[in-house]
């Protein structure tokens, strides 16, 4: 009894089940209001792509804030990834797996540096990632106007649009297409989501990274490697933002400096309204997207009504402020539960003293 | 109602932490001019009793008197103000700041809103000439070694020139001739009419210097502000452990000390301060490393897992050297394993469920080729210990965060009984846990023993030692001074234990 | 100070005015004397006062261990609210520049207080300020460019140049002697210390580390308000991308300036001697004609080292504190040499 009623509560304050309820009302209310909504070429379609973008960036931040860190070079990795994609795709014409290989190898290599920075220099995640990342702010586009004019690069690989831009309706079985609105991008995102949830809930090294997060002492004294777990995460974000800025730039077909730019704030959003704990120790996949979905929703839905970027960025960081209040007022209530159960132990306690005497 | 003819008075004062009660309607009077001794284990609450009434926490419900008035501070500036000063047990200097910047900290002389730094160096050259502590006040903090870090914590106690001067095991990390000059301010200040709460684990001390004595114990006071004239240091001791433990049935356990050790520590020194300490753990064998706090027993510790550098001598496990780098080669290589001391900070993860704790030594083995956990092997790996150690859980799902102290302490041995280790390290083994969970650990580690484990037992209670092990190393500023067999008599050990105290004492006044 | 640590601080201080100098000569000879022309030099330090303000902004939060993300966005709301106030509601000018400079230290406060409220990393919450304001900056001026031909008054101090030297620069200066002094002198700057130093010492010594933070959140906001005073002063006028670049450099100033990331330090005047070096390295691309990103990457590299060694450099002290006896290079007292014979006299 007690057991499914507690189950029943938890899935209510399962903060996914919100945010699942809450994305349902917003789409029916925007479309409802804006039947355009649901254009599938419109506004479905580049929604969804922007969801599996972001939903790879959220990632990319998970991992890192699962040890209690942070990535402020979420943006810059993605450029640098991206960029490395392109020049081999420019310059040695390899095939399409190559290059996103060879992107996610130069993004790993520069969150590994982190890394290792962090793990055994023993300096602060924000300050290496922050210097990392004004560094790569300087480096990448001064690469960019070294190897090719104007800034930017154009692939012309194959294989590259179809990933980036075909829709599933370009897929065809005999007659049967699929659905008009659904990009084929999305299912790189569905497969880096299957990759780190299976990461987290069933592979050792993911257990040992929440352990980590947990308490890094008790990892240290545990025989938990806490150093090479550091640098295990700091690589996966580098690539994962690296596959996040290939993924942009596959999407539009044009490969930029300009890649990453607006990855940071979303980066943070989707994990944290997700339930993710800053602190470290608690992660949720499946919320990550389910927050990257709403702030991409509430996005499209302004845009539909007219709202400006500016007005956009003020909704996003009143945002971000709001799910940071809730996660100290879960994290307060949650010592509060802790609390409250152990003062119902403590007459317990008292009276088997009590027997001994 | 309320009596005057007290500096200041704690009536009934309860403190709940989650998971624990640290105090328990405890009581405590301390009158003007005398120093009142303040004793309990690790565990029993002086720290937090301290905290309280300086303002920094808040107690859940009982009186603070100071000076016949109901008082509630709610900074330690408050405290200061009403004449409380205090020593506290943390070190806890600005590196930042300059010596005088220091001692001075929270009572900085200002003269519309600007620092007056001539008042500080003058205030701060006043209390260090009074501790007779030849230090320049513009020093940096940074630079001091950590006796002379205490030191400047003690000043800054004395600074505020207080009714009512609270310290909290002030002399833990200082010399015996640094602690002499300290007494000498005690005695000065008492003879002046202040009241002195000293709280400390050195028993020696404590009859040598103080007047009246309360004794808490598992956050209760057991005695009340009573002469100390009326006890011994036996009946002291009694008190502070609680006589429970005498009709515990002690095996007859004399195991062998021939053939390989299968840990042996050869004239190691370390890093962090240790010299040429050297013992052995033989198969089978419990092996007690007693020494008071500051002794460098978890230090040592910490050097055999490769947390701290060993600069000489050799660690040898089962007969050959061993080169340990961290706790994943002690584990993995060597067969060693570790129960911390630190249990909330070190020994669990207190978000995450009993089941993930249990099994977190043991992750490689429950995998399987692919670096998947088999969850199945992980849930009979938790189930199997949370019933052979009698956890106290609801289910294995449990966050350890919930638990009571005892049940906590099982679940941070069981993790690494689960890693079966063929050398085990418990550091603390019973600390702030009630009497019969401590009897359910010591045969437990007899057990482990019996088994033919090698357990090293680090604890500072004494009475726990001659229960539990078979020899006792004594430690004492960072060096072996001797070890002797255990006769499981208290009185005889006590008296040996403590001659190895004083011969080092005495080796060093001489040297 | 001891003599020790007053050379070790001289010493970061010295290195930096060494390669001031060293980059003063280079420039010197690489544009044959050009880049000490009059005008050369005007034009130095008319750009050097805002990096140096926004430098001790951020040198502000670092001391009580925080960040200040939010600099650009705050400097640049400042000045554009002001510019539009006085251009298009008839603000005095002169109102406008104070009401610039009371918005940043209103918005610094808010950063503070929901700090303290949410006890959540600063970095986060000055994220989401600074997505808010620098979206609120955006609304507000759209992609028009309010030139300071509305404000006369205040751009009279921007083209200013007693001896020579614009006057923004001495104010900037001046602004940064002020800060020395107060970090020196005042009871409420040493709180700030303390709490940035050990957090858990303050609090036992009665000292609101919750006030040090918002006090600290408020000073940073106020010189980011001051900057946008001076944007209003020396540059032609206020738009949407006023503060997007001064991110990189408000940490690269005082980080490279010898502030420590752990907090309880400040370093003013190396803040302002990193500033310059920064402004050498942008004269240098100028004048190489190099592409201006060039200039993040070696600033960003320089902080990432800085930050490295800085970290070997405190690392010593921190294992030190947990040993407890003297390590061989501390100072023995009597009492370290009774418990340990083999410890130098």
């Amino acid at each position: 009894m007690t057991s499914r009623s507690n189950r029943l509560t938890s899935v209510l304050s399962d903060n996914r089940v919100g945010l699942l309820l809450l994305i349902i009302v917003l789409v029916v209310l925007i479309g409802s209001l804006k039947p355009m909504f649901f254009s599938p070429a419109f506004v479905i379609g580049p929604m969804l792509t922007s969801i599996a973008i972001f939903t790879v960036v959220g990632l990319a931040q998970m991992v890192v804030l699962s040890v209690g860190q942070m990535n402020l070079a979420v943006g810059g990795m993605a450029a640098i990834g991206a960029m490395g994609s392109a020049i081999v795709f420019q310059a040695f014409d390899v095939p399409l797996i190559v290059g996103i290989a060879v992107g996610l190898v130069v993004g790993g290599a520069v969150g590994a540096l982190c890394g290792v920075l962090i793990a055994y220099a023993g300096v602060n995640s924000f300050v290496v990632t922050l210097a990392m990342s004004f560094a790569l702010l300087g480096l990448v586009p001064a690469v960019y106007s070294w190897v090719s004019t104007g800034n930017a690069i154009t692939v012309q690989t194959p294989g590259l649009a179809e990933l980036g831009r075909s829709k599933l309706s370009d897929l065809c079985i005999g007659d049967t297409c699929g659905p008009d609105g659904v990009p084929l991008i999305l299912f790189v995102a569905v497969a880096a989501m299957i990759v780190i949830g299976l990461l987290f809930s069933k592979a050792r090294i993911g257990r040992e990274i929440l352990l980590t997060g947990s308490s890094d002492r008790a990892a240290l004294l545990s025989a938990i490697p806490v150093p090479r777990r550091i640098i295990t995460v700091h690589t996966l974000s580098g690539m994962l933002a690296a596959l996040a800025g290939f993924m942009l730039g596959a999407s539009t077909g044009s490969f930029t400096p300009g890649i990453g730019q607006e990855f940071m704030l979303q980066s943070f959003l989707g994990p944290i309204l997700g339930g993710t704990l800053l602190a470290g120790g608690y992660v949720s996949v499946i919320g990550t997207f389910l927050g990257i979905t709403i702030t991409v929703v509430i996005r499209q839905g302004l845009l539909l009504f007219g709202v400006g970027i500016e007005g956009l960025n003020i909704l996003l960081g009143t945002i971000l402020l709001i799910a940071l209040s809730a996660d100290r007022i879960r994290s307060v209530a949650g010592a509060r539960s802790r609390l409250r159960a152990s003062r119902q132990q403590s007459p317990a306690k008292s009276k088997e003293e009590a027997v001994v005497s | 109602m309320t009596d005057t003819a007290y500096a200041l008075e704690v009536r009934g004062i309860t403190k709940t932490f989650p998971g624990v009660r640290a105090l328990d309607e405890v009581n405590l009077r301390l009158k003007p001019g005398e120093v009142h001794a303040l004793l309990g284990e690790n565990g029993a609450g002086k720290s937090t009793l301290i905290k309280i009434i300086t303002g920094i926490q808040p107690q859940d419900s009982g009186e603070l008197i100071v000076n016949g008035e109901a008082r509630s501070f709610r900074s330690a500036h408050e405290a200061t103000r009403a004449g409380i000063g205090v020593v506290h047990q943390e070190r806890n200097v600005i590196t930042d700041f300059t010596v005088a910047e220091n001692i001075v900290l929270g009572n900085t002389p200002v003269k519309g809103g600007r620092v007056q730094w001539r008042e500080v160096r003058e205030g701060a050259k006043r209390v260090l000439d009074l501790l007779d502590f030849p230090i320049d006040p513009a020093t940096p903090t940074s630079l001091l070694s950590p006796a002379q870090t205490q030191l400047v914590e003690i000043a800054r106690g004395l600074y505020t020139d207080s009714a009512v001067l609270l310290l909290d095991e002030p002399t833990a990390s200082i010399s015996e001739t640094e602690s002499k000059l300290l007494f000498d301010v005690v005695h000065r200040l008492s003879a002046q009419g202040r009241a002195i709460l000293f709280v400390s684990h050195k028993l020696e001390e404590v009859f040598a210097h103080c007047d009246t004595v309360t004794v808490f114990r598992d956050g209760r006071s057991v005695a009340e502000s009573e002469p100390l004239s009326n006890y011994s240091k036996d009946t002291i001791v009694d008190l502070l452990v609680g006589r429970t433990l005498a009709k515990l049935e002690v095996p007859d356990r004399s195991p062998s000390e021939r053939g390989t050790p299968a840990l042996e520590l050869r004239d190691v020194s370390t890093f962090s301060g240790h010299r040429d300490v050297s013992f052995a753990v033989h198969p089978g064998q419990i092996v007690g490393i007693y020494g008071l706090v500051g002794a460098g027993r978890s230090e040592l510790a910490k050097a055999i897992l490769g947390l701290d550098r060993i600069t000489e001598g050799e660690v040898l496990v089962n007969g050959s050297a061993a080169q340990i780098r961290s706790v994943g080669d002690a584990l993995g290589r060597y067969g060693i394993g570790y129960v911390t001391e630190d249990r909330k900070a070190e020994g669990l993860f207190l978000d995450q469920t009993v089941a993930r704790n249990l099994t977190v030594t043991v992750l490689k083995r429950l995998s399987n080729a692919f670096g998947f956990v088999r969850e199945r092997a992980a849930r009979a790996t938790a189930d199997e210990y949370i019933a052979s150690l009698d956890v106290k859980v609801s289910n294995r799902d449990q966050l350890v965060g919930q638990l009571s102290g005892g049940n906590q302490q099982k679940v941070s041995l069981g993790k690494w009984l689960a890693a079966n280790t063929d050398i085990l390290i418990i550091d603390e083994p019973t600390v702030g846990i009630d009497v019969r969970t401590k009897g359910a650990f010591y045969q437990l580690i007899w057990a482990l023993a019996e088994q033919g484990k090698a357990v090293l037992v680090i604890s500072s209670d004494l009475a726990e030692m001659v229960t539990l092990v078979d020899r006792i190393v004594v430690m004492q500023d960072f060096e072996v001074t001797g070890s002797v067999l255990n006769s499981h008599e208290y009185d005889e050990m006590s008296k040996s234990v403590i001659r190895l105290i004083h011969e080092e004492r005495i080796d060093v006044v001489e040297g | 100070m001891s003599a020790r640590l007053a050379r070790l601080a001289r010493d970061q201080n010295t290195i930096l005015a060494a390669v001031i100098v060293a980059g003063v000569i280079v420039l010197t000879i690489s544009s044959s004397g050009g880049f000490l022309s009059p005008i050369s030099i005007e034009t130095f330090f008319q750009f050097l006062a805002i990096p140096i303000v926004i430098g001790l902004a951020q040198m502000a939060a670092l001391a009580v261990n925080q960040m200040n993300l939010a600099v650009g966005a705050i400097g640049g709301f400042a000045a554009c609210s002001a510019a539009v106030l006085i251009a298009d509601f008839g603000v005095p000018p002169w109102l406008g520049g104070i009401i610039a400079i009371l918005i940043g230290l209103a918005a610094g406060v808010l950063n503070g207080l929901i700090v303290v409220l949410t006890q959540i990393n600063g970095f986060i919450v000055t994220l989401a300020t600074m997505t808010i304001l620098s979206g609120a900056q955006y609304a507000i001026v759209g992609t028009r460019t309010i030139t300071s031909a509305n404000w006369p008054e205040i751009a009279a101090i921007g083209t200013a140049r007693p001896l020579g030297i614009p006057l923004i620069f001495w104010i900037a200066v001046g602004i940064a002697i002020l800060l020395s002094v107060a970090y020196r002198q005042t009871l409420f700057a040493r709180n700030m210390l303390a709490s940035g130093g050990n957090p858990l010492a303050a609090t036992l010594s009665g000292i609101s580390n919750n006030r040090s933070l918002v006090t600290a959140h408020g000073l940073s906001g106020l010189l980011c308000g001051v900057a946008a005073f001076l944007v209003l002063a020396s540059l032609p006028g206020a738009n949407k991308s006023i503060g997007e670049d001064w991110l990189l450099s408000s940490f690269a100033a005082p980080i490279i300036g010898g502030v420590s990331l752990t907090g309880g330090t400040v370093a003013v005047l190396g803040t302002v001697l990193a500033a310059t070096i920064v402004r050498l390295v942008d004269s240098a691309r100028a004048q190489f004609q190099l592409e201006p990103s060039w200039v993040n990457f070696v600033i960003g590299a320089v902080v990432l080292g800085t930050v490295a060694l800085d970290r070997v450099r405190t690392r010593r002290p921190a294992t030190r504190q947990r040993s407890r006896r003297p390590p061989p290079d501390a100072p023995p007292t009597a009492a370290a040499r009774a418990i340990d014979p083999g410890a130098p006299a």
